[in-house]
Protein backbone atom coordinates (compact mmCIF):
# COMPACT_ATOMS: atom_id res chain seq x y z
CA UNK A 1 0.00 0.00 0.00
CA UNK A 2 2.68 2.66 1.14
CA UNK A 3 4.92 1.59 -2.02
CA UNK A 4 1.70 2.01 -4.43
CA UNK A 5 1.10 5.46 -2.67
CA UNK A 6 5.05 6.54 -3.27
CA UNK A 7 4.79 5.30 -6.69
CA UNK A 8 1.81 7.39 -6.89
CA UNK A 9 3.91 10.35 -5.71
CA UNK A 10 6.60 9.41 -8.13
CA UNK A 11 4.16 9.40 -10.89
CA UNK A 12 2.68 12.31 -10.06
CA UNK A 13 6.02 14.36 -9.48
CA UNK A 14 6.99 12.88 -13.02
CA UNK A 15 3.78 14.28 -14.43
CA UNK A 16 4.30 17.70 -12.84
CA UNK A 17 7.85 17.80 -14.36
CA UNK A 18 7.26 16.59 -17.79
CA UNK A 19 3.90 19.19 -18.46
CA UNK A 20 3.91 21.48 -15.91
CA UNK A 21 5.38 24.31 -18.23
CA UNK A 22 4.49 27.50 -18.97
CA UNK A 23 1.99 27.03 -21.91
CA UNK A 24 3.50 25.58 -25.32
CA UNK A 25 2.40 26.78 -28.58
CA UNK A 26 1.16 24.40 -30.72
CA UNK A 27 2.34 23.57 -33.99
CA UNK A 28 3.24 21.16 -36.56
CA UNK A 29 6.08 18.37 -35.95
CA UNK A 30 8.81 18.92 -38.60
CA UNK A 31 10.35 16.06 -37.04
CA UNK A 32 9.61 14.08 -40.57
CA UNK A 33 12.32 16.68 -42.59
CA UNK A 34 16.16 16.17 -42.10
CA UNK A 35 16.41 20.59 -41.00
CA UNK A 36 19.81 19.85 -40.02
CA UNK A 37 21.06 19.07 -43.77
CA UNK A 38 19.72 21.72 -46.08
CA UNK A 39 19.74 21.45 -49.86
CA UNK A 40 18.90 24.61 -52.59
CA UNK A 41 16.99 23.58 -55.13
CA UNK A 42 16.48 25.85 -58.42
CA UNK A 43 13.55 25.26 -60.91
CA UNK A 44 10.52 26.18 -63.09
CA UNK A 45 7.49 26.13 -60.66
CA UNK A 46 4.81 23.83 -62.20
CA UNK A 47 2.55 24.66 -59.45
CA UNK A 48 1.12 26.52 -56.68
CA UNK A 49 -1.13 25.56 -54.45
CA UNK A 50 -2.32 28.22 -51.94
CA UNK A 51 -4.14 26.39 -49.77
CA UNK A 52 -4.67 25.03 -45.87
CA UNK A 53 -3.47 23.55 -44.34
CA UNK A 54 -0.25 24.26 -46.41
CA UNK A 55 0.96 26.07 -49.08
CA UNK A 56 2.68 23.71 -51.53
CA UNK A 57 5.06 24.92 -54.60
CA UNK A 58 5.75 22.24 -57.21
CA UNK A 59 8.91 23.11 -58.71
CA UNK A 60 10.46 21.20 -62.05
CA UNK A 61 14.28 21.12 -61.06
CA UNK A 62 17.49 22.04 -63.60
CA UNK A 63 19.14 19.27 -62.45
CA UNK A 64 17.90 16.29 -60.54
CA UNK A 65 19.04 16.20 -56.89
CA UNK A 66 18.80 12.52 -55.50
CA UNK A 67 17.51 10.93 -58.00
CA UNK A 68 14.25 13.11 -59.00
CA UNK A 69 13.20 16.14 -61.32
CA UNK A 70 10.22 16.71 -59.25
CA UNK A 71 10.13 18.27 -55.79
CA UNK A 72 7.31 19.58 -54.23
CA UNK A 73 7.73 21.87 -50.97
CA UNK A 74 5.57 22.50 -48.11
CA UNK A 75 5.25 26.54 -47.05
CA UNK A 76 3.17 27.56 -43.61
CA UNK A 77 -0.18 28.52 -43.94
CA UNK A 78 -1.68 31.25 -46.36
CA UNK A 79 -2.91 33.43 -42.94
CA UNK A 80 0.90 32.74 -42.21
CA UNK A 81 2.18 33.41 -45.27
CA UNK A 82 0.93 36.87 -45.34
CA UNK A 83 1.56 37.88 -42.10
CA UNK A 84 5.21 37.20 -43.40
CA UNK A 85 5.21 39.28 -46.55
CA UNK A 86 3.41 36.84 -48.99
CA UNK A 87 0.90 37.44 -51.44
CA UNK A 88 -1.07 34.48 -52.92
CA UNK A 89 0.37 34.76 -56.06
CA UNK A 90 3.54 35.97 -54.95
CA UNK A 91 4.92 33.29 -56.77
CA UNK A 92 3.35 31.68 -60.00
CA UNK A 93 3.63 28.90 -62.40
CA UNK A 94 6.22 28.97 -65.16
CA UNK A 95 8.66 31.33 -61.98
CA UNK A 96 11.99 30.46 -61.92
CA UNK A 97 12.61 29.71 -58.80
CA UNK A 98 15.79 28.97 -56.11
CA UNK A 99 14.75 27.66 -53.05
CA UNK A 100 16.47 26.74 -49.48
CA UNK A 101 14.52 23.41 -48.66
CA UNK A 102 14.47 21.02 -45.26
CA UNK A 103 14.14 17.37 -47.65
CA UNK A 104 12.17 14.90 -46.36
CA UNK A 105 14.08 12.45 -44.12
CA UNK A 106 12.89 9.26 -45.64
CA UNK A 107 14.48 10.13 -49.42
CA UNK A 108 11.31 11.05 -50.98
CA UNK A 109 11.45 14.19 -53.33
CA UNK A 110 9.39 16.19 -50.94
CA UNK A 111 10.37 19.09 -48.39
CA UNK A 112 9.97 22.39 -46.41
CA UNK A 113 10.82 25.67 -47.34
CA UNK A 114 13.52 27.83 -45.28
CA UNK A 115 13.32 30.39 -48.33
CA UNK A 116 12.85 31.45 -51.26
CA UNK A 117 14.47 33.76 -54.03
CA UNK A 118 12.18 34.87 -56.75
CA UNK A 119 12.61 35.92 -60.35
CA UNK A 120 13.44 39.13 -59.39
CA UNK A 121 15.73 38.53 -56.75
CA UNK A 122 13.63 39.02 -53.69
CA UNK A 123 13.82 36.59 -50.86
CA UNK A 124 11.30 35.09 -48.95
CA UNK A 125 10.94 32.73 -45.53
CA UNK A 126 8.51 30.76 -44.55
CA UNK A 127 5.98 33.29 -42.84
CA UNK A 128 7.15 33.88 -39.05
CA UNK A 129 5.91 36.32 -36.80
CA UNK A 130 4.06 39.42 -38.41
CA UNK A 131 6.12 41.93 -39.23
CA UNK A 132 9.12 40.08 -40.29
CA UNK A 133 10.09 41.31 -43.71
CA UNK A 134 11.51 39.62 -46.95
CA UNK A 135 14.67 37.64 -46.42
CA UNK A 136 14.19 36.49 -43.33
CA UNK A 137 14.51 32.99 -42.05
CA UNK A 138 11.58 32.09 -40.01
CA UNK A 139 10.90 29.48 -37.42
CA UNK A 140 9.48 26.26 -38.66
CA UNK A 141 6.20 27.24 -40.18
CA UNK A 142 4.02 27.90 -37.32
CA UNK A 143 1.13 25.53 -38.86
CA UNK A 144 -1.74 24.18 -36.75
CA UNK A 145 -1.07 20.39 -35.32
CA UNK B 1 -32.66 72.79 -1.88
CA UNK B 2 -33.61 75.28 -4.78
CA UNK B 3 -34.66 73.90 -7.66
CA UNK B 4 -31.40 75.29 -9.74
CA UNK B 5 -29.48 73.39 -6.72
CA UNK B 6 -31.33 70.37 -7.29
CA UNK B 7 -30.40 70.48 -11.05
CA UNK B 8 -27.01 71.01 -10.61
CA UNK B 9 -26.53 67.94 -8.06
CA UNK B 10 -28.61 65.53 -10.93
CA UNK B 11 -26.17 66.85 -13.83
CA UNK B 12 -23.67 66.14 -11.80
CA UNK B 13 -25.04 62.99 -10.78
CA UNK B 14 -25.80 61.76 -14.16
CA UNK B 15 -22.23 63.02 -15.56
CA UNK B 16 -20.60 60.86 -12.90
CA UNK B 17 -22.77 57.93 -14.26
CA UNK B 18 -22.19 58.30 -17.54
CA UNK B 19 -18.15 58.80 -17.12
CA UNK B 20 -17.98 55.67 -15.36
CA UNK B 21 -20.38 53.56 -17.97
CA UNK B 22 -18.22 55.18 -20.84
CA UNK B 23 -14.66 53.86 -18.29
CA UNK B 24 -16.90 49.89 -17.89
CA UNK B 25 -17.66 49.76 -21.58
CA UNK B 26 -14.20 50.59 -22.68
CA UNK B 27 -12.37 48.37 -20.23
CA UNK B 28 -15.44 45.40 -21.40
CA UNK B 29 -14.19 46.46 -25.39
CA UNK B 30 -12.88 43.38 -25.73
CA UNK B 31 -14.35 43.12 -29.60
CA UNK B 32 -12.13 42.61 -32.79
CA UNK B 33 -8.99 40.77 -33.72
CA UNK B 34 -6.70 39.48 -31.36
CA UNK B 35 -2.94 37.60 -32.46
CA UNK B 36 -1.48 35.58 -29.33
CA UNK B 37 1.93 36.71 -28.00
CA UNK B 38 4.37 35.06 -25.99
CA UNK B 39 5.31 35.33 -22.54
CA UNK B 40 9.34 34.13 -21.47
CA UNK B 41 12.57 36.03 -21.57
CA UNK B 42 12.36 39.61 -22.32
CA UNK B 43 8.75 40.15 -22.23
CA UNK B 44 7.19 43.24 -20.47
CA UNK B 45 6.28 41.98 -16.98
CA UNK B 46 3.11 44.38 -16.57
CA UNK B 47 1.67 42.52 -19.69
CA UNK B 48 2.88 38.83 -19.78
CA UNK B 49 1.13 36.23 -18.97
CA UNK B 50 2.11 34.70 -15.65
CA UNK B 51 3.85 31.37 -16.04
CA UNK B 52 1.07 28.03 -15.30
CA UNK B 53 0.37 26.40 -12.30
CA UNK B 54 1.76 22.93 -11.78
CA UNK B 55 -0.33 19.75 -13.63
CA UNK B 56 -0.80 17.29 -11.15
CA UNK B 57 -2.36 14.02 -12.86
CA UNK B 58 -3.97 11.51 -10.53
CA UNK B 59 -1.49 8.48 -10.77
CA UNK B 60 -3.18 6.34 -13.07
CA UNK B 61 -3.25 8.77 -15.56
CA UNK B 62 -0.08 10.34 -14.97
CA UNK B 63 1.47 7.16 -15.52
CA UNK B 64 -0.41 6.65 -19.02
CA UNK B 65 0.58 10.67 -20.03
CA UNK B 66 4.41 9.49 -19.16
CA UNK B 67 4.41 6.36 -21.39
CA UNK B 68 2.76 8.15 -24.23
CA UNK B 69 4.70 11.19 -23.76
CA UNK B 70 7.56 8.98 -24.11
CA UNK B 71 6.80 7.16 -26.85
CA UNK B 72 6.03 10.42 -28.79
CA UNK B 73 9.04 11.79 -27.96
CA UNK B 74 10.97 8.30 -29.37
CA UNK B 75 8.97 8.49 -32.69
CA UNK B 76 9.37 12.39 -33.44
CA UNK B 77 12.90 11.95 -32.89
CA UNK B 78 13.29 8.85 -35.03
CA UNK B 79 11.44 11.59 -37.66
CA UNK B 80 8.06 9.68 -37.74
CA UNK B 81 6.11 12.25 -35.93
CA UNK B 82 2.78 10.60 -34.30
CA UNK B 83 -0.34 11.67 -35.61
CA UNK B 84 -2.38 14.29 -33.63
CA UNK B 85 -6.51 14.82 -34.69
CA UNK B 86 -5.19 18.24 -36.27
CA UNK B 87 -3.05 16.25 -38.83
CA UNK B 88 -6.46 14.03 -40.02
CA UNK B 89 -7.54 18.35 -40.49
CA UNK B 90 -10.25 17.94 -37.13
CA UNK B 91 -10.46 21.10 -35.64
CA UNK B 92 -8.44 21.86 -32.01
CA UNK B 93 -12.01 22.30 -29.48
CA UNK B 94 -11.91 23.61 -26.60
CA UNK B 95 -9.38 24.99 -24.85
CA UNK B 96 -6.56 24.43 -27.43
CA UNK B 97 -8.33 26.61 -30.22
CA UNK B 98 -7.84 29.34 -27.98
CA UNK B 99 -4.07 29.10 -29.12
CA UNK B 100 -3.05 27.86 -31.98
CA UNK B 101 0.67 28.94 -32.94
CA UNK B 102 0.70 32.52 -33.98
CA UNK B 103 -3.15 32.12 -35.81
CA UNK B 104 -5.47 35.58 -34.63
CA UNK B 105 -8.68 35.18 -33.19
CA UNK B 106 -11.78 37.48 -33.39
CA UNK B 107 -13.99 38.20 -31.02
CA UNK B 108 -17.75 39.71 -31.61
CA UNK B 109 -19.76 41.22 -29.06
CA UNK B 110 -23.42 41.47 -29.20
CA UNK B 111 -26.39 41.60 -27.18
CA UNK B 112 -26.42 38.98 -24.92
CA UNK B 113 -23.60 36.71 -26.95
CA UNK B 114 -19.87 36.96 -27.32
CA UNK B 115 -18.63 34.72 -29.96
CA UNK B 116 -14.91 33.83 -30.37
CA UNK B 117 -13.99 32.71 -33.87
CA UNK B 118 -10.67 31.28 -34.94
CA UNK B 119 -8.64 31.40 -37.67
CA UNK B 120 -6.87 28.34 -37.37
CA UNK B 121 -9.72 25.95 -38.55
CA UNK B 122 -12.25 28.70 -38.89
CA UNK B 123 -13.50 27.39 -34.99
CA UNK B 124 -16.40 29.33 -33.75
CA UNK B 125 -17.47 29.26 -29.86
CA UNK B 126 -20.11 31.02 -27.96
CA UNK B 127 -20.53 32.67 -25.04
CA UNK B 128 -24.43 33.14 -23.94
CA UNK B 129 -23.97 35.57 -21.30
CA UNK B 130 -25.76 35.91 -18.25
CA UNK B 131 -27.78 32.66 -18.76
CA UNK B 132 -27.81 29.66 -16.24
CA UNK B 133 -25.44 26.69 -17.00
CA UNK B 134 -26.70 23.37 -17.73
CA UNK B 135 -25.47 20.17 -15.88
CA UNK B 136 -22.83 18.66 -17.44
CA UNK B 137 -25.09 15.49 -18.07
CA UNK B 138 -27.38 17.57 -20.26
CA UNK B 139 -24.58 19.32 -22.61
CA UNK B 140 -24.35 16.90 -25.72
CA UNK B 141 -20.24 16.20 -25.52
CA UNK B 142 -18.84 18.55 -28.52
CA UNK B 143 -15.60 20.11 -29.43
CA UNK B 144 -16.35 23.39 -27.79
CA UNK B 145 -19.19 22.27 -25.28
CA UNK B 146 -21.53 25.22 -23.87
CA UNK B 147 -20.02 27.89 -22.25
CA UNK B 148 -22.22 30.75 -20.41
CA UNK B 149 -20.17 34.24 -19.19
CA UNK B 150 -20.90 36.83 -16.94
CA UNK B 151 -19.15 40.21 -16.48
CA UNK B 152 -17.59 40.69 -13.07
CA UNK B 153 -16.51 44.34 -13.01
CA UNK B 154 -14.18 44.04 -15.95
CA UNK B 155 -13.47 40.43 -16.41
CA UNK B 156 -15.21 38.31 -18.58
CA UNK B 157 -16.02 34.92 -16.30
CA UNK B 158 -16.72 31.91 -19.03
CA UNK B 159 -17.82 28.71 -17.49
CA UNK B 160 -17.73 25.60 -19.76
CA UNK B 161 -18.56 22.39 -19.84
CA UNK B 162 -19.54 19.39 -22.36
CA UNK B 163 -15.81 18.93 -24.06
CA UNK B 164 -15.85 15.21 -25.42
CA UNK B 165 -12.88 12.96 -24.49
CA UNK B 166 -11.80 12.60 -27.61
CA UNK B 167 -10.91 16.10 -27.95
CA UNK B 168 -7.15 16.78 -26.47
CA UNK B 169 -6.87 19.28 -23.65
CA UNK B 170 -4.10 21.88 -22.53
CA UNK B 171 -0.81 20.13 -24.47
CA UNK B 172 -2.54 17.21 -25.68
CA UNK B 173 -3.98 15.70 -22.06
CA UNK B 174 -6.48 13.44 -21.63
CA UNK B 175 -9.28 14.39 -19.74
CA UNK B 176 -12.94 13.74 -18.56
CA UNK B 177 -16.08 13.94 -19.14
CA UNK B 178 -16.36 15.86 -16.35
CA UNK B 179 -13.76 18.67 -17.10
CA UNK B 180 -14.90 21.86 -16.51
CA UNK B 181 -13.23 25.40 -17.87
CA UNK B 182 -13.27 28.85 -16.48
CA UNK B 183 -12.03 31.44 -17.93
CA UNK B 184 -10.98 34.94 -16.91
CA UNK B 185 -10.91 37.18 -19.67
CA UNK B 186 -9.84 41.14 -19.54
CA UNK B 187 -7.98 43.53 -20.80
CA UNK B 188 -4.58 44.53 -19.14
CA UNK B 189 -4.47 47.62 -20.85
CA UNK B 190 -6.62 48.08 -24.20
CA UNK B 191 -4.38 46.63 -26.48
CA UNK B 192 -3.47 43.51 -24.38
CA UNK B 193 -5.58 40.88 -23.13
CA UNK B 194 -5.55 37.83 -21.07
CA UNK B 195 -7.09 34.60 -20.65
CA UNK B 196 -6.72 33.12 -17.54
CA UNK B 197 -7.89 29.76 -18.33
CA UNK B 198 -8.48 27.33 -15.31
CA UNK B 199 -9.32 23.47 -15.85
CA UNK B 200 -11.03 21.29 -13.08
CA UNK B 201 -11.57 17.65 -13.73
CA UNK B 202 -11.71 16.16 -10.65
CA UNK B 203 -12.02 12.29 -12.47
CA UNK B 204 -8.12 12.80 -13.83
CA UNK B 205 -6.38 15.88 -12.04
CA UNK B 206 -5.42 15.87 -8.47
CA UNK B 207 -6.15 19.52 -8.20
CA UNK B 208 -7.10 22.40 -10.93
CA UNK B 209 -4.62 23.99 -12.89
CA UNK B 210 -4.11 27.43 -14.39
CA UNK B 211 -2.60 28.97 -17.24
CA UNK B 212 -2.37 32.65 -19.09
CA UNK B 213 -3.04 32.87 -22.22
CA UNK B 214 -2.22 36.81 -23.57
CA UNK B 215 -2.93 38.41 -27.33
CA UNK B 216 -2.37 41.40 -28.72
CA UNK B 217 -4.99 43.55 -30.27
CA UNK B 218 -4.52 43.41 -34.04
CA UNK B 219 -6.44 46.81 -35.70
CA UNK B 220 -7.96 46.65 -38.62
CA UNK B 221 -6.90 42.90 -39.38
CA UNK B 222 -9.04 40.89 -41.66
CA UNK B 223 -9.48 37.36 -41.16
CA UNK B 224 -8.20 35.35 -43.37
CA UNK B 225 -10.32 31.68 -44.03
CA UNK B 226 -8.94 28.30 -43.36
CA UNK B 227 -10.59 25.34 -45.20
CA UNK B 228 -8.49 21.63 -44.81
CA UNK B 229 -9.39 21.17 -48.20
CA UNK B 230 -5.77 19.81 -49.10
CA UNK B 231 -4.13 17.97 -46.51
CA UNK B 232 -1.23 16.30 -47.90
CA UNK B 233 -0.11 14.84 -44.62
CA UNK B 234 -1.33 11.68 -44.03
CA UNK B 235 -1.14 8.37 -41.71
CA UNK B 236 0.66 5.53 -43.35
CA UNK B 237 -0.01 1.94 -41.97
CA UNK B 238 2.38 1.36 -39.42
CA UNK B 239 0.63 5.00 -37.77
CA UNK B 240 3.56 7.50 -39.34
CA UNK B 241 2.41 10.94 -40.61
CA UNK B 242 3.64 11.41 -44.15
CA UNK B 243 3.98 13.83 -46.78
CA UNK B 244 2.41 13.02 -50.03
CA UNK B 245 4.99 14.41 -52.50
CA UNK B 246 3.81 15.26 -56.52
CA UNK B 247 0.88 17.93 -56.17
CA UNK B 248 -2.54 18.06 -55.23
CA UNK B 249 -4.25 14.70 -55.32
CA UNK B 250 -6.92 14.55 -58.04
Amino acid sequence: MARQRIAGLVASALATLTIGIAPVLAHHSFSMFDQATPLTITGVVSGVEWTNPHVYIELDLVEPIKGAKHWSIELGSPSILQRGGWKFNTVKKGDKVSAVVSPLKNGEPGSLLTRITLPDGRVLGNGGPTGVGPGTTAPPAATPR
Amino acid sequence: MTIPRIAVVLCLAVGVGAIAHAQSSAARNIGGAWVPMGGGRGADPKIAPPPATAIVLKPTYAAAQEARRAADAERTRRGEPPPSPAVLCLPYGMPRMMTVASYPIEILQTPGQITIVTEAFSEVRRVYLDQPQLPIDEVPPGYYGRSVGKWDADTLVVDTVGIKESVPSYNGLVHSDRMRITERIRLVTPDVLHDQITIDDPVVLEKPFTYTLAYRRLPNYEMVEFVCENNREYVDEQGRVRMRVGGAQK
